[in-house]
């Protein structure tokens, strides 16, 4: 039963506006930089907009979004992204359970390696970028150098569209292994220890115990890991954007970057805003079903 | 089948945390075996040695003759119940009950075949394909101690299985254990600290205090003959009366005061008392040893008290009497017994009863009853120095 107050409102009722208070400036600015581009950017890609004719003169309804579609080069962009997702979220998952349970069985020093484990997380991805240019360069880079002294000819990392496509992958898992290593030390030292007691009694191996009880155990830390990083990685712009910029060809044409063409390249902000809509909405739908999984396990 | 015998094993736990300090042990072959004593005195730790899951500092550990220091928990083959249940949590209750078998390569058909006998017998068949989330503590518990069953290992090892549930649940898991442990046959130790459970289930009891041993014996023997002032003091509800008193009298072992009250001591007692002579002692009295109508056998000696209270359990009353001199002694009755707080009534002690301990050491000097001085093999797993 809810108690009313002198001003007339319930107990409940008072708290929910003392909170509404506290959470407003916030609240606010959450407004004003996300909601507002994001209207924006939904009103942009209805409309006939380019830089040619930046006006909002002519309203073309899902003309944009058809025209989008259509487009030769974007099934390629969509299939590099969606390559980049899987092999950098798969690696970065197998490096990162690695290095979880080593950190997990780890009694002294586990401060320092987290430390380090940390470090590259806190570089911005720009930097990132720029690091790992520099050191790729295939002419003047530390890591062509460091081969060529055991004897390996020169790697143009950047320059092949083979390789190319790796080294934003292995770059990116550099930058974002710990976010998967830390996720799960942490699902992993909120693990029970007792049933791994009653696992050695019942005469299970390491091996076992791995497969039947921590690799269960961990199934929901495991999926809202690699959620998480499957968000994060399909928006990834940045180190494209400094190392390769899409290319060779289109061998990194990420679908952000093909995005981020359209509108400063091609000029034509309209169809990019539509675009931009479209990742969205995927985006959202695997966000929100993140949303109803980590509910689900209340 | 497996005798477990422990020599001098002591565990350290990080530097300097004592936690089982030199025991020696031996559980015989297919005896059930009570580790009792208070929390934190190392009960668990020893039954962990048993079980390898604690490394032991030093000392022998034997299972079935070998030696198993070294040997790892799988090669033990023991079952441990623990405390807190262990489940798998992500098993349903058959899989949970089928993951050592299969682990051991059992057949599936005997696996099917186990697991039936052992659910029906427990009552828990109509679970199997529950989770442990979905099941209650009473039924969780059944389950760890199914998972111990199916297995079929050379001993179980089961720490403080019952403290979770229910008084009627948990009489009703003594009696079903009792059976369990006669219809197999198996060695079983039984970590508890409490003392009914000890003292209805165990063939043996061992009692432990900080990290020692203190008395080792079947339950009678040692409620009878308790090697110290601390067992004494354990056993039982309400457990035995300890005062504070002063042998007194003639040849200093005539009367033992109790400050308010003296109470004689027969002649044929007093022998056993002489090295005390004088001196101060704990005089022990059973609560069923105190009446409040004079028995006819002539060893009773009256004393007038104060009522305190009365606790009616039901079945039987507790008495709480003021002896004077700051001393209350609590006393067990009939049910039909009546008093008010306050009224002066007469109690007739047994003075046949009497235990008498030594202040300092707390180790007994003569135990009640027929019995008389003290049987030094009871003592003899007194360490050096007393607890
Ligand atoms: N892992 C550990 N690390 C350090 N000290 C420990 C550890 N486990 C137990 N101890 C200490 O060892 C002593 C004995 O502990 P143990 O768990 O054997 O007691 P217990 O008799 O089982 O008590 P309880 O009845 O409360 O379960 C205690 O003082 C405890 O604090
Ligand atoms: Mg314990």
């Amino acid at each position: 039963m809810s108690v009313a107050t002198a001003d007339g409102l319930t107990l409940a009722g008072r708290d929910r506006r003392f909170g509404l208070l506290l959470t407003a400036p916030g609240l606010l600015s959450l407004l004003i930089v996300i909601t507002f581009p994001l209207f924006f950017t939904l009103f942009t890609s209805v409309h006939d907009y380019t830089l040619l004719t930046p006006n909002y003169d002519t309203f073309v309804g899902l003309e944009n979004y058809e025209e989008a579609l259509d487009e030769e080069y974007l099934p390629g962009s969509l299939w590099v992204t969606t390559k980049f997702v899987l092999a950098s979220i798969v690696i970065e998952f197998i490096i990162g359970f690695a290095v979880a349970l080593s950190l997990h069985a780890t009694r002294r020093f586990g401060s320092i390696y987290y430390l380090i484990l940390l470090a590259p997380l806190l570089i911005n991805p720009v930097v990132v970028g720029l690091l790992w240019r520099m050191l790729l360069h295939s002419e003047l880079g530390i890591i062509n150098y460091a081969i060529g002294l055991v004897g390996i000819s020169p790697v143009s990392w950047l320059g092949d569209a083979d390789i190319a496509f790796w080294t934003v992958v292995l770059t990116d898992i550099w930058h974002q292994v710990s976010f998967m290593a830390i996720l799960l030390v942490a699902g992993l030292a909120a693990l029970p220890r007792e049933p791994y007691e009653a696992a050695r009694m019942d005469g299970a191996s390491t091996i076992s115990c791995f497969i039947h009880i921590t690799l269960p155990l961990m199934r929901p830390v495991i999926a809202v890991a690699i959620l998480l990083r499957m968000i994060f990685a399909i928006k990834t712009f940045d180190i494209v954007f400094i190392m390769t910029k899409g290319g060779p060809g289109t061998a990194t044409d990420l679908i952000s970057y093909y995005i981020y063409r359209a509108a400063f390249f091609g000029l034509d902000i309209g169809r990019a805003s539509a675009m931009a809509a479209g990742l969205l909405v995927i985006i959202v739908a695997l966000t929100a079903y993140l949303y109803r999984y980590m509910n689900s396990l209340k | 089948m497996a005798n477990i015998v422990l020599e001098g094993v002591t565990k350290v736990y990080g530097q300097d945390i004592l936690a089982v300090d030199n025991i020696d042990l031996e559980i015989r072959e297919g005896e059930f075996m009570v580790l009792l004593g208070p929390s934190g005195c190392g009960k668990s730790t020893t039954l962990r040695m048993i079980a390898g899951l604690e490394e032991v500092t030093s000392g022998t550990l034997r299972i079935s003759d070998e030696v198993v220091n070294d040997v790892d928990p799988a090669d033990r083959d023991l079952a441990v119940v623990f405390q807190n249940y262990a489940l798998y949590p992500h098993m349903t209750v058959e899989r949970n009950l089928a993951f050592g078998l299969k682990l051991r390569k059992t057949p599936q058909e005997v696996i099917d075949r186990r697991i039936r006998d052992t659910t029906a017998m427990l009552g828990i068949d109509s679970l199997l394909d529950r989770r442990p989330s979905e099941l209650s503590g009473g039924q969780q518990q059944r389950v760890a101690l199914g998972r111990a069953l199916v297995r079929d290992p050379e001993a179980f090892l089961l720490d403080e299985p019952l403290s979770n549930l229910d008084a009627k649940l948990r009489a009703a898991m003594r009696t079903e254990l009792i059976k369990i442990h006669r219809m197999l046959g198996k060695t079983v130790v039984h970590v508890t600290h409490d003392q009914v459970e000890a003292m209805t289930m165990g063939e043996r009891i061992c009692i432990m205090r900080e990290g020692r041993i203190i008395q080792v014996g079947p339950p009678l023997e040692v409620y009878r003959h308790p090697a110290d002032s601390f067992v004494a003091g354990f056993l039982a509800s309400p457990p035995m009366n300890l005062l504070k008193a002063r042998l007194s009298g003639h040849h200093g072992v005539d009367e033992v005061d109790l400050s308010a009250v003296n109470l004689p001591i027969p002649r044929h007692r007093q022998a056993p008392l002489r090295r005390h002579a004088g001196s101060e002692v704990v005089v022990g009295i059973r609560p069923e040893d105190v009446h409040t109508q004079e028995p006819s056998d002539g060893t009773h000696h009256r004393v007038d008290i104060t009522v305190v209270a009365v606790e009616v359990l039901g079945p039987e009353v507790i008495l709480v009497a003021d002896l004077g001199g700051g001393q209350e002694i609590s006393v067990r009755q009939g049910a039909t017994f009546h008093a008010v707080a306050g009224a002066r009534i007469p109690l007739y002690i047994d003075l046949e009863q009497l235990h008498f301990f030594e202040v300092d050491s707390g180790l007994a000097v003569l135990h009640g009853g027929a019995s008389g001085p003290v049987r030094p093999e009871l003592g003899s797993y007194l360490k050096e120095g007393g607890p």
